[in-house]
């Protein structure tokens, strides 16, 4: 017989496990003596918040459940911001704690905590197991319940007295994540019903969120928008959904969306939502968003329909199954707009359809809002702009690149100014919006993908949060790229208390901080400090070539604000936004984009 | 508004605990709750306050919350639907044990105070004017997700 240590170790074998973030502890020292001869990855971590994190960013670049290990106590109360992240984005993580020995349970013994009630608002479903022969099927349940429906987290709790019980027991055929459950509701009216609205419409946009990374349906998104020629707006959660160099990719909307994407959603006769929530962060002031369009709504979660904007038809069900019906239901109803072009025009030609008049007068505005307002900075400044730091990250990096953000200003610079070519590329804590996020999350995502490039971009602020995994970075060699926009600021507050309370600074200073490439040299990883523009480049190409981890803390100009910017309780359309500066003396600048 | 909310669930307290915590944090004011441990798990049922609004997206949220077999809202509709009545008797405990004796079959869910929850059999028929006294509220399923094809919901 073996022990419960031991066949949770084989369930997660069963479970295609690859690897495990965590920290060991009292309660879950028979696993960790498992372990020990188990032949599972384990990396551990120096603090169970980046476990959760870690597993997090594994799961959003890989697609399958992230998993992460606690002992009892505060191993498994640290977790708590990482799977209350996972929650709200919607990300499938497995978190695994242990818990004091069942006889003492509820009795206040040493380390003990209630988990499962700690838990039970940032989990979708907790799991407490009593006897060792349950664990494959609670495990089976735990990983196939993360990824049905709307994906989540999911935490099981497992006694100390459980890990050492000797049990036999069987193991459910193949892994559980591997068979989502994603109920489809609509019906085939309803199809043909959203179809008709499309073809009618006549400045429509498409509203990609996370729900279409989570579905891997980008390629049904791509499909839609080629046969319909509708451009495409993706929230914080959806980026990297559709290409960024794309024509019809508007980029991102909401609160830091560019003028012309907001303008577009503003003014659109019909709002295609796809796996997006109607955010508050998207909509702005709830009366003035995208009032005269009308809406269709594709998600995997009935509860999302109608919860915060009325839509005229919900479809509910799988995104990738429903825009595979919706795209083949357009192509059957037929219009200039969706045949296979034997019809001329600006775009017409073989393989690719016609546009008609009306959708080449709607992308035609949106370009002219493009050029009214473009997304840009002052390029002119002796100081390092940190879009241009951005910029030039995006412009050396491998096309299929990942990277993970922090949050704050950067996190949104990153939003706007990096292109993306493919989807899980892009990694941010967008809807907790946890500080400290990014380091770890990178740190998940290049286990899943040893060999790609994976970068971190952060602010100093958040990255002060986690960067103690930086010696777990070390003694794993895990060649993330940690790129630190360094404004010496908790940036974004700095911004709203300058915005908004009448430059009313108030504890925002971090000035008083390590030197972050003498720290990071301190690990053992090689590093570099960057305070002159004419360096940028040079810069970002060793770094992006090191096959090693590595680290560059850009000091940045520490009063560039982000914009555009929608107050609060504002409209979409009436964002602040502001014109990049030119100065009369131009440098010469040029020479800093020769490649 | 005030309507009716019908679950079953898995019998397992993490459930319940759950559920509890859902409602609180959805500002859903209980006005009366019963909750029942069977063969297959556990049954709640509640009526509920919530602004009208609210009410779609609450049903399903909880119609898809992991370990909720079944869930089923009910609405005031003074119509021979009615599945539930709920009497807020005040002074008058009789008012409840008139309805039960105008319809024998019936069940008496819960008595809390001065509120009760009585269950009506599918199989009856006309409920009239025996039950519109004033607190006397029918309840008729408006959503639920007994009678349609899994995953789907039936509206009633």
């Amino acid at each position: 017989m073996a022990t419960g240590s031991e066949i949770l170790l084989e369930t997660l074998r069963h479970q295609k496990v690859e690897v495990v973030f965590g920290l060991p502890g009292g309660a879950v020292l028979p696993l960790y003596d498992a372990l020990y001869s188990a032949g599972i990855r384990h990396l551990l971590v120096r603090h169970e918040q980046a476990a959760a994190f870690a597993a997090d960013g594994y799961a959003r670049a890989a697609g399958k459940p992230g998993v992460c290990l606690a002992t009892s106590g505060p191993g498994a109360t640290n977790l708590v911001t990482g799977l209350t992240s996972a929650m709200m984005d919607s990300i499938p993580v497995v978190a695994l704690t242990g818990q004091v020995p069942a006889p003492l349970i509820g009795k206040d013994a040493f380390q003990e905590a209630d988990t499962i009630g700690s838990t039970l608002p940032c989990t979708k479903q907790s799991f407490t197991v009593r006897s060792a022969a349950d664990i494959p099927a609670v495990m089976d349940r735990a990983f196939r319940t993360a990824v049905s429906g709307r994906p989540g987290p999911v935490l099981v709790d497992l006694p100390k007295s459980v890990l050492m019980e000797p049990a036999q027991t069987s193991y459910p055929p193949g892994a559980g994540y591997e068979r989502p459950v994603r109920a489809r509701e609509w019906q085939a009216e309803d199809i043909r019903r959203a179809a008709r609205m499309i073809l009618e419409s006549r400045r429509a946009v498409i509203y990609v969120g996370g729900g279409v990374i989570a579905s891997d349906a980008a390629s049904e998104v791509a499909a839609l928008a080629e046969i319909t020629q509708i451009p495409v707006t993706m929230t914080l959660m959806g980026l990297s959904a559709f290409p960024s160099r794309d024509p019809l990719s508007l980029g991102m909307l909401g609160m830091h969306g560019s003028y012309a994407t907001n303008m577009a959603v503003t003014r659109a006769d019909l709002l295609i939502a796809i796996g997006a929530r109607f955010d508050d962060r998207v909509t702005g002031k709830i009366s003035g968003f995208s009032s005269g369009s009308k809406k269709i709504q594709l998600d995997v979660d009935p509860s999302e329909v109608n919860k915060n904007v009325r839509v005229d038809l919900a479809l509910v069900g799988d995104a990738c199954e429903t825009l595979q019906a919706l795209t083949e239901e357009l192509e059957r109803q037929g219009s200039a707009a969706v045949q296979p072009s034997l019809h001329s025009g600006p775009n017409g030609g073989a393989g690719r359809p016609a546009v008609t008049p009306a959708r080449r007068q709607w992308l035609a505005q949106i370009e002219r809002w493009r050029e009214e307002h473009p997304l840009g900075y002052d390029r002119y400044t002796r100081a390092i702009k940190p879009q241009f730091v951005i910029e030039t990250l995006s412009r050396h990096a491998d096309e299929d690149a990942i990277v993970a953000v922090d949050v704050g200003q950067h996190q949104m610079w990153a939003a706007q100014f990096f292109e993306f070519a493919m989807p899980r590329t892009w990694l941010s804590s967008s809807g907790l919006g946890a500080m400290g996020y990014g380091f770890p999350a990178a740190m998940g995502a290049q286990l899943a993908f040893p060999r790609r490039q994976v970068m971190a971009i952060v602010g100093d602020g958040g990255f002060q949060m986690t960067l103690n995994d930086l010696a777990t970075v070390a003694q794993y060699r895990v060649p993330v790229k940690i790129v630190i926009i360094n404004n010496h600021a908790l940036g974004m507050v700095r911004q709203w208390q300058e915005i908004f309370f009448e430059k009313r600074y108030c504890d925002i200073d971090l000035n008083f901080a390590p030197d972050f490439a003498k720290l990071a040299e301190s690990y053992g990883i090689r590093a570099a400090r960057v305070e002159h523009r004419t360096d940028v480049v040079d810069a970002v190409r060793d770094l992006l070539s090191d096959r090693e981890a590595c680290l560059v803390d850009f000091h940045v100009d520490p009063a560039e604000n982000v914009y555009p910017i929608v107050p609060p309780g504002a409209a979409l359309a009436d964002m602040i936004v502001e014109p990049p500066h030119v100065m009369a003396e131009e440098e010469a600048f040029d020479d800093l984009w020769a490649v | 508004m005030q309507w009716t909310l019908a679950l079953e669930i898995d019998q397992d307290p993490i459930t319940a605990c759950r559920l509890m915590n859902i409602f609180r944090r959805k500002g859903v004011k209980l006005s009366a709750l019963a909750m029942a441990a069977g063969a297959s798990g556990f049954s709640l049922t509640a009526v509920v306050e919530t602004p009208a609004g609210d009410v779609e997206h609450l049903f399903h949220f909880l119609r898809r919350t992991e370990g909720v077999h079944h869930a089923t809202c009910y609405q005031h509709e003074p119509s021979t639907k009615a599945c539930y009545i709920f009497v807020d008797a005040g002074a008058d405990h009789s008012r409840a044990a008139r309805i039960l004796g105008l319809s024998p079959q019936s069940k008496l869910i819960f008595a809390s105070g001065d509120k009760y929850l009585i269950e009506l059999p599918a199989e009856e028929g006309v409920h009239d004017a025996g039950f519109a006294g004033p607190g006397e509220l029918p309840y008729a399923p408006v959503m639920t997700t007994r009678t349609a094809a899994a995953g789907a919901v039936a509206s009633g």
